[in-house]
């Protein structure tokens, strides 16, 4: 049971990881925590379901559009809504994230309607892989490949190539980017395609190892907020590990000590580490920019 | 001084005459000339929203009321609202039926937590409630003259659903799987009552919060158990996330649950055809019965609300409302919470589409009925018993 638990947590726990993932992009970025990252994938998840449910779109070819959907999605929110905010602050930008969070629900409540959808999926959720007695269904398994790699890949993107090094370099100080010819505005938008897609994967993971219905991401926004914060909101493996952690001592718990507080734990550590180690696992010591 | 005397009883008649017709023009909330003005909540959002269907059935059945002329020369008013399943909301969304609509009577209602943030609400200013969605006993506990329950009772429903899996399909190992409030642990209460009546032990007992989305240590705790029955008392997303999970670890077990997930197309659509072989009791005629009522009311739903999907859940709605008409009619054109607690109490073993009901002076639990049935694979469902008394 120990290595089942522990299997399932790391699925599940690779969801929360990309959704800190994508919150964390933004984060270090412009300190800005998109509470409307998880309805942002939601949306992103129906229009894959229309894809591929309604027109039977293949699926690679429903992936790269909703890929692009989540693309103008969030460049559309960052241009019409952030950045038209007046002389805004953090905290201002938090709200609009949530006033955009509600604004989609609701959309996705109306055009969707709310019942509950199974998302075509090329990987069954019932078949599974049998590692020397240890049951691992197909679907977690390629949740947990897909996130590896796409962890892998956004962490080459980060370190080696001009783009990444930019959107660093603008977190670090927008004034000295912007002066070495960096286009921090074009950064942003850039930032939160990024997330936006990354948040979309996690949508589709979500959705085909449960189902599909617009609350589906409260729970795991929030789990992915409380990874973040468990590995550092500022470092990406902080936020990988955190998921992954979450996502194991949450099943453990429900397994070996109770199912009705194993939704707390999550809360419980967010409130663990902002006590004694605020910044997180991986993350270095916050530090006010001025 | 006759003709004085005449002039005063003359004058005497004519007062008392017209005290008693302005006290019987006394408008009465929510009661005009040409209008009935109902009101029901229930989750369009959030995640008990396919429940919310339940609602938007009850506006089809009063629709068709109206478009057959009305009751007595008036026309029902319907308004619906959309609680989220959060019993804040529905607190908010009484009120307003009450201070702002003034309806006169609330129908339906999804849940039990959501329920009972309102009931004593709507008992202290004596609006008729008929048939909160909910088998909780909470309704008929203590006894409120305004407010008749229709639901089985989620208790006798559990020890009935039992003593099928136990006395009649030979299941030895029963284990129970429940949402953690009062819906799911009444159900747990009934399934605890009948194994203790029989001296079995539960092997296992298993809680999921609303919110919870993933149940993999939910089902790995089932498993370990070794129950080769579990019944099942929770939304239809963890119905679908319990068996996709119970899937991929091979856990195979007899699955049962109450009349909460009689959906069976929807059941089967979002479970990707895991659904096959549950056991469910129902409330409601099964989707594609001929009787005469359903053939009327799949008629009008073609024509009024062709967007809606004739879903289980959806025209339960209809036989939610259907005992309120029927009480509606039977009080005549001097329509008051009175007059219609006095014609509801008249029904006896009434029957529209969903369970027989009965009423009295003392009596507000109306159904005590549900048959059982089994999930064909093609998703339709094969009747397994008649109409079966589980309430004594």
């Amino acid at each position: 049971m120990f290595g089942q638990l522990v299997v399932s947590g790391l699925a599940v726990g690779a969801c929360y990881a990309l959704i800190a993932i994508a919150m964390v992009i933004i984060y270090k970025t412009s300190e800005v925590l998109n509470f409307a990252q998880g309805e942002m994938a939601m949306i992103s998840t129906f229009i894959a379901f229309t894809l591929l449910e309604t027109h039977q779109v293949p699926f690679p070819y429903a992936l790269a559009l909703t890929f692009l959907f989540a693309i103008l999605l969030a460049v559309f929110f960052e241009l019409v809504f952030l950045r038209q905010a007046k002389d805004p602050t953090v905290l201002g930008l938090i709200i609009i994230t949530l006033g955009f969070e509600m604004v989609l629900m609701g959309f996705v409540g109306w055009k969707w309607g709310p019942d509950q959808r199974a998302l075509p999926f090329p990987v069954s959720n019932i078949e599974a892989y049998n590692f020397y007695g240890l049951i691992i269904s197909k679907i977690n398994f390629w949740t947990l490949i897909v996130s590896l790699v796409l962890m892998f890949i956004l962490f080459l993107f980060f370190r080696y190539t001009k783009l990444g090094i930019a959107m660093r370099a603008t977190q670090q100080n927008q004034l000295a980017a912007r002066v070495m010819g960096i286009r921090t505005k074009w950064i942003f938008s850039f930032t939160w395609a990024l997330s936006s897609m990354v948040g979309a994967v996690a949508g589709m993971l979500i959705a085909a190892l449960g189902v599909l219905d617009p609350p589906m991401m409260m729970d795991p926004l929030l789990k992915g907020f409380a990874s973040g914060v468990l590995g550092g909101m500022t470092s990406l493996p902080g936020a990988a590990l955190g998921g992954a952690l979450l996502g194991v001592i949450e099943n453990l718990f429900g397994g070996y000590v109770s199912l009705s507080f194993k939704s707390v734990v999550a809360f419980a550590i967010i409130v663990l580490m902002l006590c004694i180690k605020p910044s997180g696992l991986l993350a270095k010591h916050y530090v006010k920019k001025v | 001084m006759v003709h004085r005397t005449l002039a005063l009883l003359g004058s005497s008649f004519f007062f008392i005459l017209s005290m008693v017709t302005l006290a019987s023009s006394q408008p009465v909330r929510g009661v005009t000339d040409t209008e009935i003005l109902v009101g029901q909540w229930g989750p369009q959002t959030g995640p008990g929203a396919p429940w919310g269907a339940v609602a938007r059935g009850s506006g089809l059945l009063f629709k068709i009321v109206n478009q057959e002329g009305g009751i007595h020369g008036r026309k029902i008013k319907y308004s619906i609202r959309d609680d989220a399943y959060q019993p804040a909301k529905t607190k908010a969304i009484a009120k307003e039926f009450v201070d702002q609509i003034g309806v006169f009577a609330v129908i339906g209602g999804v849940g039990t937590g959501t329920g009972m943030a309102v009931r004593d609400y709507l008992m202290e200013n004596k609006v008729p409630w008929f048939g909160p969605v909910s088998g909780a006993r909470n309704w008929t506990h203590p006894f409120q003259k305004y407010l008749f329950a229709l639901y089985p009772l989620y208790d006798d429903e559990a020890y009935n659903l039992t003593d099928l899996l136990h006395s009649k399909m030979g299941f030895k190992k029963i284990a129970m799987f429940y949402q953690n409030d009062d819906f799911g642990k009444q159900g747990l209460e009934g399934v605890e009552r009948y194994l203790k009546d029989k001296e079995i032990d539960l092997v296992a007992q298993v809680s999921a919060e609303v919110t919870d989305r993933d149940l993999s240590s939910h089902v790995l705790k089932l498993k370990k158990s070794g129950a080769e029955a579990v019944i099942m008392l929770v939304m239809p997303v963890h119905a679908a996330l319990i068996l996709s999970e119970a899937a991929k670890i091979g856990f195979k077990a007899q699955w049962a649950t109450s009349n909460t997930l009689c959906d069976s197309a929807l059941m089967m659509q979002i479970t990707k055809g895991s659904w096959v072989g549950v056991v469910n009791s129902f409330f409601s005629e099964l989707p594609d019965s001929n009787h005469p009522l359903m053939v009327k009311y799949r008629k009008w739903q073609k024509q009024l609300e062709p967007q809606e999907r004739w879903g289980l859940f959806y025209y339960a709605g209809i036989g939610f409302a259907e005992p309120f008409v029927e009480g509606v009619r039977r009080a005549g054109r001097n329509l008051t919470p009175d007059s219609w607690v006095k014609a509801m109490e008249t029904l006896k073993d009434w029957q529209g589409i969903g369970v027989p009901v009965t009423y009295g002076p003392m009596e507000r639990q109306g159904g005590k009925h549900v048959f059982y049935g089994k999930v064909r694979p093609d998703g339709s469902c094969e009747k397994l018993t008649d109409w079966i008394r589980i309430t004594k």
